[in-house]
């Protein structure tokens, strides 16, 4: 399956960079150029999910996961790539959902700083992609510099997971006060 | 609070959680763990320079390499209370009152190993082995029939893969007849091991190899254990009239204060039997060991010159027959000869597993190879060719069972023969070694955190949703 999976992650990538770029343009900009860009943006990022969803099916398949969840860079990989989908998908519904209002107001710096750090999520995971088949670039010095060692795995202390849990409940928190102040 | 205050909100949690799990990961779960035999080195890799040379009777190895301090004592025996009491035994990572030997040993094959070729000493490193998590206790061993029974070993040590039956099993091994076989075959690797205590101080190295156990080669020790179990007193004593003392002074050795050009060690030439009236007082101190002149396929190698540390460098050459005659323990070396090489170095005190290795090397003697030996005319070589360094990385407890497993996702590669240098770095491996050493707590923190981070964005993005206006358009 390693070959498929290959050839499959590439779609995302692409389509995921392009919808990044397309954010950027939007976000800075109103013009016909970027009105146009936007018009594709939501079929960009939905074909994005399903090849996304399909290449992360497929690259589940392409060792046993006994192996993947005792390599450090194959759990690396598996876990940037979780992350990337859900962040992803979390772009198309709410582009989906919010229509050209995502564009207006605080909203459309908020979409730019979230397509950056999509864009670095996927960065990231490709290199890790490349490690697992000897072939990388020099963003895992990057991160090694920024304090990453690539060939560790990124996981987390128990304190830290439970301030994470914590964000995810304030998090749900306020979004339930923006749907009860809307509401109103 | 209004919308556009909740959607900063939203968006600076989301980013401080990034930010703390990026300043916070991996930690909390890597930690030293002695009841585990857990100590993880500070140091990852070092280099190890090496040079060899040739000339047609004799070979010789230079090795080079750093470390803080010369490690010049290992265990030794110090009155204390009115007794003799063992100081300086093995413990995980380095020994608290810095005594354990430095040491450099190479393993050497001409082919008949090939996985050594490709993969080094991981080929040696059969489950449960000693210093491991789960090491085989020494009683087991012991007891085991033909390693304990006929080879006399009393620890797990390592073994060549095809002396077992099964990968699996480090009691399992192949019929006496079929390790015969083997030997004859040459499917053995050959083991040099220079020790700064118990072989340098008599101008040797340890002459071993790695069969169905890491075994000495035939004939007599460079060294013996100075301790009569009977009298629970030592053996040997300095004679005070060839040493110039009757015994060291603790404080000393813990001091550094005892050097290279001192008398640190107990040759039996200079030493006399024990005399427990000496009038010993706290403090004094003898060598656990003793040593004395190897003889037979055990003492075939020499120190050439003086092996010295010098600022912060230990520079050892050895020396061998090339062809020793004894072909079932020793490697014979032959003029355009092509071999594998991997080095191991011991230092800070250290012992065990917790030495750092090198992936292997092609040797050739007057081939072209990752390590040429060098022909010369003479006695000595004039060693000018330049060093070839050779990274040297903290292994960890990787195994060649788990490399060959489901585990390991390269197991396909093993099988078809990938050479580990192809795949994996020095860097990699030394990091890899630490991950295994505690793979089920990360593994464990890994799932939490893939699937924390998923819900985090998930609830980042029902906030984000709830807190922005819907309007829908093309």
């Amino acid at each position: 399956m390693a070959a498929y999976h290959v050839v499959l992650v590439h779609f995302p990538m692409a389509l995921w960079m392009t919808a990044a770029l397309a954010i950027l343009i939007r976000a800075f900009s109103s013009s016909a150029l970027a009105l146009s860009i936007d018009r594709a943006l939501t079929p960009l990022l939905f074909l994005g999910f399903l090849s996304g969803a399909a290449a992360f099916a497929v690259g589940l398949m392409v060792w046993p996961w006994e192996a993947v969840s005792s390599s450090p860079l194959g759990r690396n990989h598996a876990l940037l790539a979780a992350w990337t989908l859900a962040y992803w998908t979390l772009m198309m519904i709410t582009r989906w959902l919010h229509g050209e209002a995502v564009w207006h107001g605080l909203m459309r710096f908020v979409m730019a700083g979230l397509a950056l750090i999509g864009a670095g999520l996927l960065g990231i995971t490709g290199t890790l992609g490349g490690h697992l088949i000897g072939v990388y670039t020099d963003v895992s010095e990057v991160l090694r510099r920024l304090g990453w060692e690539v060939y560790r795995t990124f996981y987390l202390p128990d304190t830290t997971l439970i301030a994470l849990a914590a964000a995810t409940v304030l998090l749900l928190a306020i979004g339930w006060w923006g749907r009860k102040s809307q509401a109103a | 609070m209004n919308r556009e205050t909740g959607l900063l909100a939203a968006t600076g949690i989301f980013g401080a959680a990034l930010a703390l799990s990026w300043f916070t990961q991996g930690t909390g779960v890597v930690r030293d763990d002695p009841a585990k035999q857990i100590a993880i080195p500070k140091q990852l890799t070092a280099p190890l320079q090496v040079k060899a040379a040739y000339n047609g009777s004799d070979i010789f190895f230079r090795y080079r390499w750093p470390s803080p301090n010369p490690g010049i004592f290992h265990d030794v025996l110090k009155f204390e209370g009115g007794k003799w009491v063992v100081r300086g035994s093995a413990v995980p990572g380095s020994q608290p009152d810095g005594l354990h030997e430095d040491r450099v040993s190479m393993m050497v094959d001409d082919g008949s190993v090939p996985d050594f070729g490709r993969y080094g000493g991981y080929v040696t490193v059969g489950r449960r082995l000693a210093g491991f998590t789960d090491e085989v206790s020494g009683k087991e061993v012991a007891a085991h029939p033909y390693l304990g029974g006929k080879l006399k070993l009393d620890e797990p040590t390592k073994y060549l893969p095809s002396t077992r039956k099964s990968l699996e099993n480090w009691a399992d091994l192949a019929p006496e007849d079929e390790q015969k076989a083997l030997r004859a075959a040459g499917y053995f690797l050959d083991l040099w091991h220079w020790r700064a205590n118990r072989s340098n101080p008599i101008g040797l190295a340890d002459d071993q190899h790695v069969a169905e156990g890491r075994l000495s080669d035939s004939g007599k020790s460079p060294y013996a254990t100075n301790w009569d179990g009977g009298k629970q007193q030592p053996r040997f004593m300095f004679d005070s009239a060839k040493a110039g003392r009757a015994a060291l002074r603790w404080e000393d050795i813990i001091a550094g204060k005892i050097g290279q050009d001192d008398t640190y060690f107990l040759r039996v030439d200079q030493a006399k039997p024990f005399d427990p009236n000496a009038g010993w007082i706290e403090g004094d101190t003898l060598p656990r060991r003793s040593l004395a002149m190897s003889d037979g396929s055990r003492g075939d190698i020499k120190v050439a010159g003086k092996s010295r540390w010098d600022n912060g460098f230990w520079d050892v050459t050895l020396q061998r027959k090339m062809d020793t005659g004894n072909p079932t323990d020793d490697k014979i070396f032959r003029d355009r000869g092509v071999y594998q090489a991997a080095f191991a170095i011991h230092r800070q005190a250290t012992g065990g597993r917790w030495h750092m290795v090198t992936l292997p090397v092609s040797l050739g003697l007057g081939r072209q190879a990752e390590l040429e030996a060098v022909r010369f005319n003479g006695e000595t070589p004039n060693w000018e060719q330049p060093w070839r360094t050779v990274t040297l990385f903290y292994p960890g407890q990787v195994n060649w069972a788990l490399l060959n497993s489901t585990k390991h996702a390269g197991a396909a590669q093993v099988k078809a023969g990938v050479p580990v240098k192809h795949r994996h770095s020095e860097a990699q491996l030394a990091n890899y070694g630490i991950e295994v050493e505690f793979n089920y707590a990360i593994r464990r923190q890994w799932l939490f955190t893939m699937f924390g981070g998923v819900l985090l964005i998930a609830a980042f993005g029902i906030a984000l949703n709830m807190l922005s206006s819907r309007k829908r358009s093309a």
